[in-house]
């Protein structure tokens, strides 16, 4: 160690007084604070420093204290999907996810989204439409409650799937060890892919029962059939071929096996053509949606069916003429009558269940010879053949102990089936693989969460020889697992995807060459592959003979009840998509609810009103529903719609909470067979319990004689082809020019009333595209939906007699009535029956209504009303004769909605999106994946309407111009035409003379609503023909 | 002085030029009574429940309202149309009368000017909060802006609405507060705070009561009186446009102009009785507002009561002879439809209830009148609602039918001008004059 010493200065070498204090400080020089602190002149000078500071403080507070910008993601592609561009759709053919049995559709993807189905036009079997639940289905796939991943019951969070097939496969193993059967649940879907994973299974597990279960039997059918002619199944029904059609009680239009296709088959006869159209007779004892658009439409009890189709097989000569057989006035004679004139294009369907009803439909179709042309039993429909009878053994065997395991593959009868929940229970292993939590999968065991079937791929066959590919449109948003693959991992096999190529892919791929074969990509692409073979006539085992003296002796029941399907929900298998219930009812137009449909007499009789909750009891069990009275109900029949009463997951918000009552308790088993009408009711009020308000679009039924909707029989039609539109009207002279739309486009709508049979598929279709938003029941009570579109309902009373009309005070007769009650004709007929003298006819109006379907969409004026009165100038019109809504400009007046005399405008009284009250799916990142990025999502306060699906135009003319080529008009339409299953709905181009929509506006049927306002409608109704006995057989002038 | 005794005094007990000052000066002076805390307390409270609604509107959307897809205006401009009916009466006493010479408006035109702008503010609030973005409510004006081509529409009556009634504010406004002038500067004068000087001063605008500012005085409320007097006519002709211009039967009748002008006066006196036989009752001022007074107002009540009642009338004719089955039905509807309570409500209000007025006693009698300016109140608010709700909730297609009953938030806001507007009146009635002794002083002497 050095001894050197260095030193900073002679100071410290000197260790001086001085320099040892100021050594001890850690600064040698003292800090200037009394300079700082002082209140000399240093400080003040500070005063422009203060200011700095303020100023740059208020600021900042200022900046802090403004709204944060708003956050957007935006993220790019790294590497871009090939065929993906940003604001470019691309569509895949696929399969509809609301029907088991599949039906064509198209998927819109936007940015790897699906944001809407869209008919496939290439399948032309199925007739190119879809329906309103179709449409809503699509929002299963964005639904918050879905499963994330495996679930084992107990708990909260999935389990790796590794883990769970573990635990299942030694759990099966175990159940064979036992000596058990496992049984499989199918929900009756045609997958091919099932069929065969279950076959795989089966092949592993040799002590599996395979049973089908769907909430909806026709087995009445398949085993009518059977015993006619040895093939237990539900044949095709070929409508488009029928020139005369009798149903009893099948609602083929709304509800019966395939309603979509049924549609365009029917609606291709029923617009007059060389004068003619197809005749529709209705027996029913519910008011239907095929009820409503037939020509003769006859109340009947449902329990009653066996005695009128015997009188009309008698009739028809099947057999001698029995005395006692007098139903229904003539209209048995006279659909006998045309039948027999119709020959092999007569067709006669029944909604009935019981095998004995369609054993004699099936001996009257022989008779008229419709086998092969209006049935065909050869290409015969595959799906919805669940046999109850097979379910109900199943469920004794269960009881008595025998399964060790259930695996229910996407069926839940649990909900919809009575007593299943507690049978199910005794099965140690219960497997389910729905996608959400739903009444079965919550009293499972396992959970082996299905990918929904956007996400899966598939292949179907609803009719035999006639195959739908399913394809997925968007990556897995869960962890699930598409169910043939989970049977075919507990089968042993390796599940896992390889190359980027899912299991479920390869397996498909396989199925289709073994059980279809040809181009699989191909047949990927178009989305169906037909393999058909011509129809054959089968031979008959039986004689209709023997049916009908079997059925001559059952008498139908004093009072039943039917239990029916509404058209939103159908059998309630998708009971959590909010589109379908606020789709209203297209006969009740009531929105979220089941209800107890009922007659004018009963309600009279019981003095009961809508909206009064009732006790229904009937022999197999009671329930307690509001009531509505139901104009065109069969006296002594009630009805309540099935699929409703869902228990959702917990976390379900808003309506779907409480969706009404579940009937499926109801359904009588007795006979062996699922039996929806029920005889023997009980109708009690229950005391104490407050008037149920129903969410309503619709309050006001008639017409009121308004020169709104047209309409003439079909001879009158054929005499002149302006009947009903001899409407003497003053000329029109305008003071102002009108607009000249010779340059350019001209944009136009027609809707043929005859076509148009209210299903309101356009109704969700428009409000999927658009951006409509759903406001659930309360809202619809106090009258705002917001859909763009709606279909007015209008019954109208059989020829009301003059002394009817007296009673009105409008046209001057007695005041016998109440003030402020007779305004309305349907008042004047309530009144009119009240003052009769005879109570057992005195509402006899009620039964026997006529109805008419009228969609209203903003008719885009070229004088508009709307566009005159803004004073912001929010709404204009287009140079192609649209009305336009400038959103962003619209302050809110409503002046616009109170000066449309169509009333079509919506105004957004609330911020529907991001808002808990009216969470739907517009308020969480999932639900909100499926806005259509092209239409504006509306804010608080502002008015909105139908466009005409102005974004689709503007894509179209972009695309066009891009190709740099004129738009053909056909190129697009708008959600609500493309979606129509009966054509009624054509838009297009005038200024294209060649076009549909030209020549429907040359039609002689074609005029305005309301053209004596002089506002220049650019949407043309067509006046509705009935196929009824003319009135009057004079020319009109 | 000779004078012949055809016409009773203007104003009665013998009065002198000093009595007319300290009369209408003591409430001004003094400390308020008791009924003016009682009054005035009402008034805030009902002002703070306006306040609550219309946050809770502007907060949660105009779905707190019972307004739906069919009946989109319902309260909010009924309730925008009779406050604009009120505001008639002011401009008309103080304009058209003046004009006419009639003198005995110089001891109520004061307070029915003051009443006209109290509910002009209070319309106004309506067309604004009845807007779904009440924050764009500037839009409407034509304001040269930074949006690109964007203007108004000079077709549309809501539009022609914002100019009629600024216009017809601000000009009611400036008449008002010109005749307040020689009355400030008296008060000024005999204000014995330095507060009240300081204030009373400032808006005297250094009235010096010369005969040079007496001469101008007098032109400039002659020039301002010609200017308001088209405005009686106008602004409720351009309000009944909102309707008349429209296509919905009941709305588009070319009878609305001339209608809705008289039933604005109508309404208008109606509510200028009430506040006067309240002011009269409470500040002792039955010199001042006499029965003569009482009677030339329950005439005009009688004149306009009829004419309304003959447009009524006129209104179901003609729908009757139109033969267009729309306008038959919204008129029939009216009065046999769910609705016909409030129109008989109306007919009997308005058509019936005034023609009282026949007889001497019941236009002389106070407490009589009073119970008929309500009963006027009331008539012509149901006036309003018949007309815009019954016509919208049955229009043309039967399907969009729909009843319309207000919320509790619609029926708060309705309260709560109530308040804004005795709030209004009752700080009028603390601070300002509410009778013009300037002018009054005029006329003591005089049997004129």
């Amino acid at each position: 160690m050095s001894s050197n010493k260095y030193w900073k200065g002679v100071e410290e070498l000197d260790q001086t007084q001085e320099f040892v204090s100021s050594n001890a400080n850690e600064f040698s020089e003292g800090l200037p604070l009394e300079q700082v602190f002082s209140n000399d002149d240093s400080t003040r000078a500070n005063r422009r420093d203060f200011l700095k500071y303020f100023g740059f403080g208020l600021g900042a507070v200022t900046l802090a204290a403004c709204n944060k910008a708003p956050i957007k993601k935006a993220i790019p592609y790294v590497e871009k999907p090939d065929n993906v561009t940003p604001g470019v759709p691309l569509y895949y053919a696929s399969s509809s996810v609301s029907n088991t049995e599949g039906f064509p559709v198209l998927v819109k993807v936007r940015e790897g989204r699906p944001i809407k189905f869209e008919p496939n036009k290439e399948a032309t079997y199925f007739g190119g439409g879809l329906d309103g639940l179709g449409h809503s289905a699509l929002l299963s796939l964005y639904d918050t409650n879905r499963l994330k991943g495996a679930m084992v019951a107990g708990k909260r969070k999935p389990i790796a799937w590794k883990d769970f097939d573990k635990e299942i496969v030694t759990a099966l193993n175990k159940v064979k060890a036992a000596g058990k059967s496992i049984a499989i649940v199918t929900d009756g879907s045609t997958s091919l892919l099932s069929q065969q994973a279950i076959a795989d299974f089966s092949a592993t597990y040799n002590n599996t029962d395979v049973v089908s279960y769907e909430p909806i039997s026709y087995s009445g059918i398949t085993r009518a059939n059977n015993a006619s002619f040895g093939k237990a199944i539900i044949p095709a029904y070929n409508f488009q071929n029928a020139d005369v059609i009798v149903s009893f009680g099948a609602d083929f239009l709304g509800t019966w096996i395939s309603p979509i296709k049924f549609h365009s088959d029917y609606s291709k006869n029923r617009v007059p053509k060389n004068g003619k159209m197809s005749k529709h007779y209705q027996f029913e004892s519910i008011m239907s949606l095929t009820g409503s658009n037939a020509d003769v439409r006859v109340p009947m009890k449902m329990s009653n069916v066996g005695q009128h189709l015997v009188a009309l097989y008698r009739e028809l000569g099947g057999a001698t003429p029995h005395k006692g057989m007098e139903v229904a006035g003539n209209n048995i004679k006279n659909a006998a009558e045309e039948l027999r004139a119709a020959g092999n294009k007569g067709l006669v369907v029944c909604g009935s269940n019981n095998e004995a009803d369609q054993l004699l439909v099936n001996a009257i179709n022989m008779m008229l010879g419709g086998y092969g042309t209006t049935i065909d039993t050869t290409n015969y429909y595959m799906g919805q053949n669940a046999d109850e009878a097979a379910f109900t053994s199943f469920l004794s065997k269960a009881k008595s102990g025998a399964y060790g395991a259930v695996i229910t593959l996407g069926s839940n009868p649990v909900y919809s089936y009575s007593g299943a929940e507690d049978i199910l229970a005794k099965i140690p292993l219960r497997i389910s693989t729905s996608i959400t939590m739903d009444e079965t999968s919550s009293n499972a065991t396992h959970v082996a969460t299905d990918l929904h079937p956007l996400e899966s791929w598939d292949i179907k066959q609803p009719y035999k020889g006639r195959f739908i590919l399913a394809q997925p449109t968007i990556s897995p948003v869960f962890e699930g697992r598409q169910a043939s693959s989970s049977l075919a991992a507990w089968a042993g096999a390796d599940v896992s995807e390889k190359n980027e190529l899912s299991h479920a892919y390869k397996y498909a791929k396989k199925v289709f060459s073994s059980a279809v074969g040809g181009d699989f990509n191909k047949a990927l692409e178009l989305g169906v592959v037909e393999n058909t073979s011509s129809p054959s006539v089968p031979s008959f085992n039986i004689t209709g003979g023997e049916a009908a003296d079997a059925l001559a002796t059952k008498k139908g029941s004093a009072t039943e009840l039917v239990l029916y399907q509404k058209v939103g929900v159908r059998d309630g298998a998708y009971g959590n998509t909010p589109w379908a219930h606020e789709m209203p009812d297209p006969v009740s137009k009531v929105t979220w609810d089941n209800y107890l449909t009922m007659s004018m007499p009963d309600a009279k009789a019981n003095d009961i009103s809508t909206g009064d909750v009732v006790k229904v009891t009937v022999p197999t069990g009671s329930i307690q529903i509001p009531v509505l009275i139901q104009p065109g109900q069969t006296k002594s029949t009630y009805g309540i719609a099935l699929g409703y009463g869902r228990v959702l997951p917990d976390d379900v918000k808003n309506d779907l909470k409480d969706l009404g009552q579940n009937a499926y308790p109801l359904v009588d088993m007795k006979g062996g067979f699922a039996d929806y009408t029920i005889g023997d009711v009980k109708i009690e009020r229950v005391t104490g319990a407050s008037t149920y308000e129903f969410g309503i679009t619709q309050t006001h039924y008639s017409i009121e004689g308004r020169d709104i909707i047209r309409e003439a029989t079909l001879d009158e039609y054929n005499i002149d082809p302006l009947a009903g539109s001899h409407v003497h009207k003053p000329k029109m002279i305008s003071l102002w020019d009108d607009y000249d739309y010779s340059k350019g486009h001209h944009w136009a709508m027609a809707i043929d009333l005859n076509s148009c049979t209210g299903c309101s598929a356009c109704i969700v279709s428009c409000s999927i595209e658009n951006n409509v938003p759903i406001v659930g029941r309360d809202e619809v009570r106090r009258r705002r939906e917001m859909h763009w579109l709606r279909i007015d309902r209008y019954y109208s009373f059989e020829a009301p007699t003059k002394k009817d009309l007296e009673l009105s005070i409008v046209h001057g007769g007695d005041q016998t009535v109440e003030a402020g009650e007779q305004m309305t004709k349907e008042k004047v007929m309530e009144a009119y029956s009240e003052a009769s003298e005879d109570k057992s006819t005195a509402y006899n109006y009620y039964e026997n209504v006529k109805v008419a379907h009228q969609p209203m969409m903003c008719q885009h004026c070229d004088n508009a009303p709307c566009e005159t009165v803004c004073p912001v100038l929010a709404t204009t019109h287009s140079s192609e004769g649209l009305n336009q809504m400038t959103y962003n400009r619209c302050i809110g007046t409503k002046y616009c909605g109170n000066n449309c005399p169509y009333k079509v405008r919506r105004f957004n009284w609330f911020r529907y999106n991001e808002n808990e009250k009216f969470d739907y799916h517009f308020s969480n990142d999932l639900g909100k994946m499926v806005i259509n990025p092209d239409v504006t999502v509306r804010s608080r306060g502002v008015m909105e309407k139908c466009s005409f699906c102005v974004q689709r135009i503007q894509s179209t003319k972009l695309t066009a111009k891009r190709e740099n080529r004129k738009m053909n008009t056909d190129e697009f339409t708008t959600a609500c035409a493309q979606t129509c299953p009966s054509n009624a709905i054509v838009f297009g181009d005038l200024n294209d003379k060649s076009s549909e929509i030209a020549q429907l506006y040359a039609n002689d049927r074609s005029y305005h609503v309301l053209e004596e306002l002089g506002v220049k409608p650019s949407v043309q109704y067509m006046t509705k023909i009935r196929n009824t006995k003319a009135t009057s057989t004079k020319k009109a002038h | 002085m000779y004078s012949a005794d055809i016409r009773q005094p203007l104003v009665t007990g013998g009065k002198t030029y000093s009595d007319v000052t300290a009369d209408i000066c003591r409430p001004i002076e003094n400390k308020p009574t008791n009924s003016w805390w009682l009054g005035f307390s009402i008034g805030v409270v009902l002002l703070l429940v306006l306040a609550g609604t219309l946050a809770w509107t502007v907060w949660e959307g105009i779905g707190t309202w019972n307004t739906n897809k069919s009946v989109m205006w319902g309260w909010d401009i009924t309730n925008f149309v009779f406050w604009v009916g009120i505001g008639h009466a002011g401009t008309l006493i103080s304009a058209v009368l003046l004009l006419f010479r009639q003198k005995w408006r110089m001891s109520i035109n004061r307070s029915a000017e003051a009443m006209t702008i109290f509910a002009v503010f209070c319309a106004a609030i309506f067309p604004l909060f009845h807007m779904g973005r009440v924050w764009l409510g500037f839009w409407p004006l034509p304001l040269p802006n930074a949006f690109g081509s964007l203007w108004v529409n000079f077709n549309s009556p809501l539009l022609w609405d914002v100019f009629a009634i600024s216009t017809y504010l601000s000009v009611s406004l400036v008449f008002w507060y010109l005749g307040l002038i020689p009355d400030i500067a008296t008060v000024r004068d005999r204000a014995t705070s330095k507060a009240r000087k300081y204030w009373y001063g400032f808006f005297a605008m250094g009235w010096n009561g010369s005969a040079k500012s007496w001469g101008r005085y007098e032109v400039v409320a002659l020039i301002l009186a010609g200017i308001s007097t088209p405005l009686v006519l106008s602004v409720h002709t351009i309000v009944s446009m909102d309707f008349a211009t429209s296509v919905i039967p009941g709305w588009h009748t070319t009878i609305f102009p001339p209608y809705f002008v008289a039933g604005a006066i109508f309404s208008g006196f109606g509510m200028v009785l009430t506040l006067l036989l309240i002011a009269r009752h409470v500040m002792n001022y039955q010199d001042y507002i006499t029965k003569e007074h009482l009677e030339a107002m329950t005439k005009v009540i009688l004149l306009t009561g009829s004419v309304v009642g003959l447009a009524y009338i006129t209104e179901f004719v003609i729908a009757a002879y139109s033969g267009y089955e729309y306008e038959q039905y919204a008129f029939a509807n009216r009065m046999f439809g769910p609705y016909a309570w409030a129109y008989w409500t109306m007919m009997f209000c308005n058509l019936m209830a005034p023609q009282v007025f026949w007889s001497k006693w019941a236009r002389t009698t106070p407490w009589f009148i009073f119970v008929i300016s309500i009963v006027v109140n009331i008539g012509m608010w149901f006036e309003r609602f018949v007309i815009i709700v019954t016509s919208l909730h049955r229009d043309f297609l039967p399907s969009s039918w729909v009843m319309y009953h207000a919320t509790w938030v619609e029926v708060g806001i309705f309260l709560g001008t109530f308040g804004l507007f005795f709030t209004c009146f009752f700080l009028f009635a603390k601070f300002l004059p509410v009778i013009n002794m300037a002018e009054i002083k005029t006329i003591i002497k005089d049997k004129e």
